[in-house]
């Protein structure tokens, strides 16, 4: 019973890191219409942001997040000007050639600069609170957290502020949208920046509980992917339980069947992305796109 | 559009057919002249080495381009075949003790039937789902492997037979080369060939007119994964050792598909010319600047891809009319409809057109 209610609260708190992990993901897949090949590599990246900034400036990744946000911001904005805005109109392969390229370019790089020895990351919220048998790490609390009011903020932001509304009405009909004046190109750099801004916030809140290492993004881009797919573009509820379902499938796998340990992991997000995509395909919740009208 | 390019010359592609030809028997007549180690000559074991990895890339390049670029089907997990054939020749060659031609038709066996399980699952799929769909398979299959300790030795790696005859290889592949490139070239002129490329400019008419697309696209995967895995075993067997790292790696899928675009996606000889073209290209870098190579690999495929999405083939020449590769490459999201992701895709449209 206790290594159930273990299971659980672990697969709840992985959940938790892939809810925000995948957010980003899904707003450019849902607003942009383009599948992000390289956003496991911008999560890795916030994460180098951590460890570079804790190795010369001693700084927590809890604050550290303060300073990786912006900046990743400023990357996307101008990733999305200078890249991804050309492929924006074109057939989807075309899309996934060029992330696909750009992942491959940024891990290497990385690789290059920083070596390929993985790295960690110290944080001063470390340790477990001890539930009577079940214990429950805090540093993945406070990614849950940290990811719920992400959540939280970026639904207001959507909903309420004017800039949200034209990010939700570009997503909604780019054509209709760019006839009652909204700048349709100004709406995309900015929400990629922000996604970019929101996924390397995720990797900098992760950096403590996992080692950074230049090719850790492919398995998390995949994730993504099938977390979106599974939940609907765009949508936030959609991530945040198609997050917390596949942590919770994965840790229960690794924790239940013998001998496959977390290597199991990445199967199961991928048999559940086919028996999804087959069964399923327009996902569980609607997310940024119009209900289709029946 | 009638544009008159160097390749529509009948003239200019029959002297390229009959370079390709000379090309094939010089090659097959070098292995004649190879000198010994430390001996001086300019035909070595390593050169002989470097073509039999040209003639494998040809060779799995070419059957990339069967799903890719003559079906549309833009496979980002293609090297799950090669790393099924080797494992699967490497486990009947060490655990079952077959002899290498034996366990390597058993390795192309074991490719085929994975292709046909795998592809009636993902190529129900269109478009981008497809091509991820692809991805996390190559992924899992390489967890998989590593996994399956007691068939595979897990990440410890398994060690084959050590068999070390270079010209050997150099003929096996230059012949496989050739043969498949030419089985694209009949291919493509075929009935089934004609069916593929309709199915990649509009799949639902295809259907529509009562051809079984479904049918075709899973024959034509599993032919793509029968070939990779062939080379794949091929390459186990040279190789000596295989382990999930270097044998499932992701630039293999990648250097096919650079390969191919380079050349000229959808054509019977853009993956011959891309692959010559490319292998070269990379040695040079991988010679000169040996860390920066993947980088330069990445930004190789990002700007063919921006600039150049015909390839050299297809910029050469305007054969481009018979075999648009509009869906794929040219037309505006705007003229795409949703059925191009999937057909019941009420969420994913990328343009809310619906709506």
């Amino acid at each position: 019973m206790n290594q159930l209610l273990q299971a659980l609260i672990n697969g709840v708190m992985l959940g938790g890191f892939y809810a925000i992990m995948v957010l980003g993901f899904s707003i450019i897949w849902g607003v942009m219409g383009v599948i992000n090949l390289a956003h496991g590599e911008i999560v890795m990246l916030g994460a180098y942001g951590a460890w570079i900034l804790q190795e010369n400036l001693g700084m927590d990744p809890i604050f550290s997040v303060v300073v990786i946000f912006p900046v990743m911001m400023v990357f996307g904005y101008l990733v999305q000007r200078i890249l991804i805005n050309r492929v924006i109109e074109r057939p989807h392969m075309i899309a996934l050639l060029v992330t696909f390229g750009f992942s491959i370019v940024i891990s290497n790089v990385v690789k290059l600069s920083y070596s390929g020895t993985p790295r960690s990351v110290e944080s001063s919220l470390r340790g477990y609170w001890d539930l009577g048998g079940v214990t429950v790490p805090k540093t993945k609390t406070g990614i849950l957290i940290a990811a719920l009011i992400v959540m939280l903020v970026l639904h207001l932001f959507l909903k309420h502020s004017r800039l949200g509304k034209s990010i939700r009405a570009a997503s909604q009909n780019r054509e209709a949208a760019r006839i009652v004046g909204i700048e349709i190109g100004r709406v995309y750099a900015i929400t990629f920046a922000i996604a970019i801004g929101i996924t390397a916030l995720a990797g900098a809140m992760i950096s403590p509980t996992q080692a950074v290492y230049p090719f850790m993004g492919a398995p998390l881009t995949l994730r993504a992917f099938t977390i979106t797919a599974l939940s609907g573009l765009g949508s936030i509820p959609g991530a945040l339980f198609g997050g917390l379902a596949v942590g919770v499938i994965e840790v229960m796998l690794a924790t239940f069947v013998p001998r496959v340990g977390t290597n199991v992991g990445i199967v199961s997000s991928f048999v559940l992305l086919v028996i999804v995509l087959v069964l399923r395909p327009q996902g569980l919740f609607g997310g940024l796109k119009p209900r289709s009208p029946q | 559009m009638s544009r008159h390019l160097i390749l529509d010359n009948p003239g200019v592609r029959r002297a390229g057919l009959f370079l390709t030809a000379l090309a094939v028997v010089v090659l097959a007549i070098l292995p004649v002249f190879v000198v010994e180690r430390g001996q001086e000559g300019f035909v070595t074991n390593s050169l002989l080495f470097n073509f039999t990895q040209m003639f494998m890339m040809i060779a799995m390049a070419a059957s990339w381009n069967l799903t890719g670029g003559f079906t549309g089907y833009v496979d980002f997990g293609h090297a799950v075949w090669f790393g099924i054939g080797a494992y699967g020749t490497g486990v009947f060659m060490t655990k079952v003790g077959l002899s290498f031609p034996v366990a390597t038709a058993g390795g192309v066996v074991v490719s085929v039937v994975a292709a046909l399980l795998i592809g009636s699952a993902t190529l129900r799929l269109r478009g981008p789902y497809f091509s991820i769909a692809m991805l996390a398979t190559f992924v899992a299959t390489r967890e998989i492997i590593r996994i399956a300790k007691p068939l595979t030795d897990g990440g410890e790696g398994m060690t084959l037979p050590p068999y070390l005859n270079r010209p050997l290889f150099f003929y096996v592949t230059l012949i496989l080369a050739v043969l498949v490139v030419a089985m694209t070239w009949w291919l493509r002129r075929t009935q089934f060939g004609a069916t593929l490329i309709a199915i990649r400019e509009d799949e639902i008419g295809a259907d529509m007119r009562g051809i079984n697309t479904t049918l075709h696209k899973i024959t034509v995967f599993a032919i793509s994964a029968a070939i990779t895995g062939l080379v794949g075993g091929l390459w186990a067997y040279q190789n000596t050792f295989i382990d999930p790292d270097i044998v499932f790696i992701e630039r293999r899928t990648l250097d096919i598909i650079i390969a191919t675009i380079l050349g000229g996606l959808g054509t019977v000889a853009g993956p011959v010319i891309g692959s010559v073209v490319f292998y070269w290209l990379r040695d040079l870098v991988w010679s000169h600047f040996l860390h920066y190579h993947l980088i330069v690999t990445g930004g190789l495929l990002i700007a063919l891809v921006l600039w150049v999405p015909e390839g050299i083939v297809g910029s050469l020449s305007d054969r481009s009319g018979a075999t648009p590769l509009s869906r794929l490459l040219h037309r505006n999201r705007e003229e795409q409809s949703e059925d191009d992701l999937i057909e019941t895709a009420g969420g994913s449209d990328p343009d809310g057109t619906e709506s």
